[in-house]
């Protein structure tokens, strides 16, 4: 058993690994023919991977709906809303539109997918505004660096904002909000995205490595 | 008097709400018309790299942004688009983000009334159907894309198509972009613009938009549009207004409001504090 659950998957990872990442810098016509292979083999698993999504979604609502536990109902609106979008799905063959006409699935995504998103994203405007006014307390120096660096940003990315500054400042005719917005964004948070970026590119780099030679093992499960 | 502050500080969030509304709802309905001075270099990168592409030039158009960025990101593929097409480029759209398939079935409906009505489908431009696994189709892209989309979205053959005449990886392409809320831009640079030496370009929300400038400063991106600013900003420099402009004075009054909530909530606590 110790074969089947353990041996032959680390070797297959470790084969595959290092296959997939020496084709990626040598670059000859089997390495192409391999990563085709293997770019096809990995949409008919991600399409199975899907359908292990939904059943386990599905599984998993039809539990909380049965055992009747807190927030049993909005489980239900699970299925009524994969219902409301695959049925009409089903029926118009995956398309949204024939000719000039909308199908069921297209009239479901543009009026209620559509609305039903953009509602969802525009509230955390509302929160964003409230949590300004109720919580943003310039309490220490790092509160008071954020404040500044926001302030010269949302300022300078508006219209209203450049004319304020204007209003304020522009007798000076030395400083110019766009282009102190502009040095913000391209030196300090630059610098400190650069650093963000290296430090997550060495711990993915190391990361693979692990799953590579078999020192990180969680994928294969607790048995 | 410090009674009253410290009630104005507790007021109920949903007169803040109230507020915004309507503050919002204001230019909206009666635009300000605020002028937009002030064009972003990232923006004119990218109007210029495309300003310069020569006639019959490939734009590999990837949309995947679904309709929570759709304010942001929508204006800014539309109006790319429009320039594309003066510039008579050949566009090909596609989507590695399933949410996205409708708004692209919305451009598709829109190129022939009003976008580009002189523009034929499968001669001047084709739509793809969306392809899951970003990675791998990104890879294939760069070796035999007809491998992995052998049909547009509506079945047919797609290299046959005359739009896909000598195309047959992104090496052949001029030029590629992708309009996104999600990571699927450093994705893209990663796996295609790095790996096989494509131009390439990005539009992302406002708030993305700072993580990209370290891409900028290398070249690995050539223009960059940033939320509804840079679409306005793109619409300012192909001379055509439309969504991003018309946001662009409800995103000026929420910006104030915002400023002026923090430093009011802020002054007032010094008042309690210190007087």
């Amino acid at each position: 058993m110790t074969l089947i659950k353990k041996h032959i998957p680390l070797a297959i990872c470790f084969i595959v690994g290092l296959l997939t990442l020496s084709s990626y810098y040598v670059p000859t016509q089997s390495s192409e023919k391999y990563v085709e292979t293997m770019n096809k083999w990995e949409n008919i698993v991600a399409g199975f991977a899907f359908l292990l999504g939904l059943f386990s979604l599905f599984f998993s609502h039809t539990r909380k709906i049965t055992r009747r536990v807190d927030g049993w109902g909005y489980s239900l609106f699970v299925f009524v809303g994969f219902l409301a979008m695959v049925v009409p799905a089903i029926v118009s063959n995956g398309k949204q539109m024939i000719g000039a006409d909308l199908t069921g699935l297209g009239w479901g995504y543009r009026f209620l997918f559509n609305a039903l998103s953009g509602t969802m994203f525009s509230v955390l405007a509302f929160y964003i505004v409230s949590t300004a006014y109720r919580a943003f307390r310039i309490k220490s120096a790092q509160a008071g660096v954020l404040f500044a660096a926001a302030l010269v940003l949302m300022l300078a990315k508006v219209p209203l904002g450049q004319m304020i500054w204007e209003g304020l400042f522009g007798w000076t005719g030395a400083w110019d909000i766009a282009q102190i917005g502009q040095w913000l964004m391209d030196v300090p948070a630059v610098a400190g995205k650069r650093g963000i970026m290296m430090g997550l590119a060495i711990g993915g780099i190391v990361t693979a490595l692990k799953i590579i030679f078999g020192i990180e093992r969680q994928y294969m499960g607790k048995d | 008097m410090k009674n009253t502050i410290e009630k104005i500080l507790k007021i109920d969030r949903r007169l803040i709400f109230l507020a915004l509304t309507l503050l919002l709802v204001f230019p909206i309905v009666r635009p300000l018309g605020l002028p937009n001075k002030n064009i972003g270099n990232e923006v004119k990168a990218l109007h210029d790299k495309i300003e310069g592409l020569p006639a019959g030039s490939f734009l590999m158009l990837s949309l995947d942004y679904d309709p929570a960025t759709r304010p942001e990101l929508h204006p800014q593929a539309v109006a790319v688009i429009k320039h594309a097409f003066r510039k008579d480029l050949r566009i090909m759209i596609l989507t590695l983000n399933a949410g996205a398939t409708g708004l692209i079935d919305e451009i598709g409906e829109r190129i022939p009334k009003d976008i580009a009505p002189s523009k034929k489908y499968g001669t001047d431009y084709v739509i793809l159907p969306y392809q899951p696994n970003p990675v791998a189709v990104m890879t294939q892209l760069g070796m035999d894309m007809f491998q992995i989309y052998d049909k547009d979205r509506d079945g047919a053959d797609l290299k046959s198509m005359p739009v896909m005449k000598g195309i047959r990886n992104v090496k052949d392409m001029q030029l590629g972009m992708c309009i996104t809320g999600t990571a699927m831009l450093d994705y893209w640079v990663a796996y295609t613009a790095d790996k096989f030496k494509m131009p390439f370009a990005g539009g992302t929300t406002a708030v993305s938009q700072i993580g990209y400038a370290p891409y900028l400063q290398t070249g690995q991106l050539k223009g960059l549009m940033g939320g509804m600013k840079g679409a306005a900003d793109y619409e300012l420099l192909i001379g055509e207004k439309e969504k991003g402009t018309a946001g662009l004075d409800a995103l000026s009054l929420a910006h104030i409001m915002v400023i002026a909530l923090i430093v009011v909530a802020n002054i007032m606590m010094l008042w309690l504090k210190y007087l």
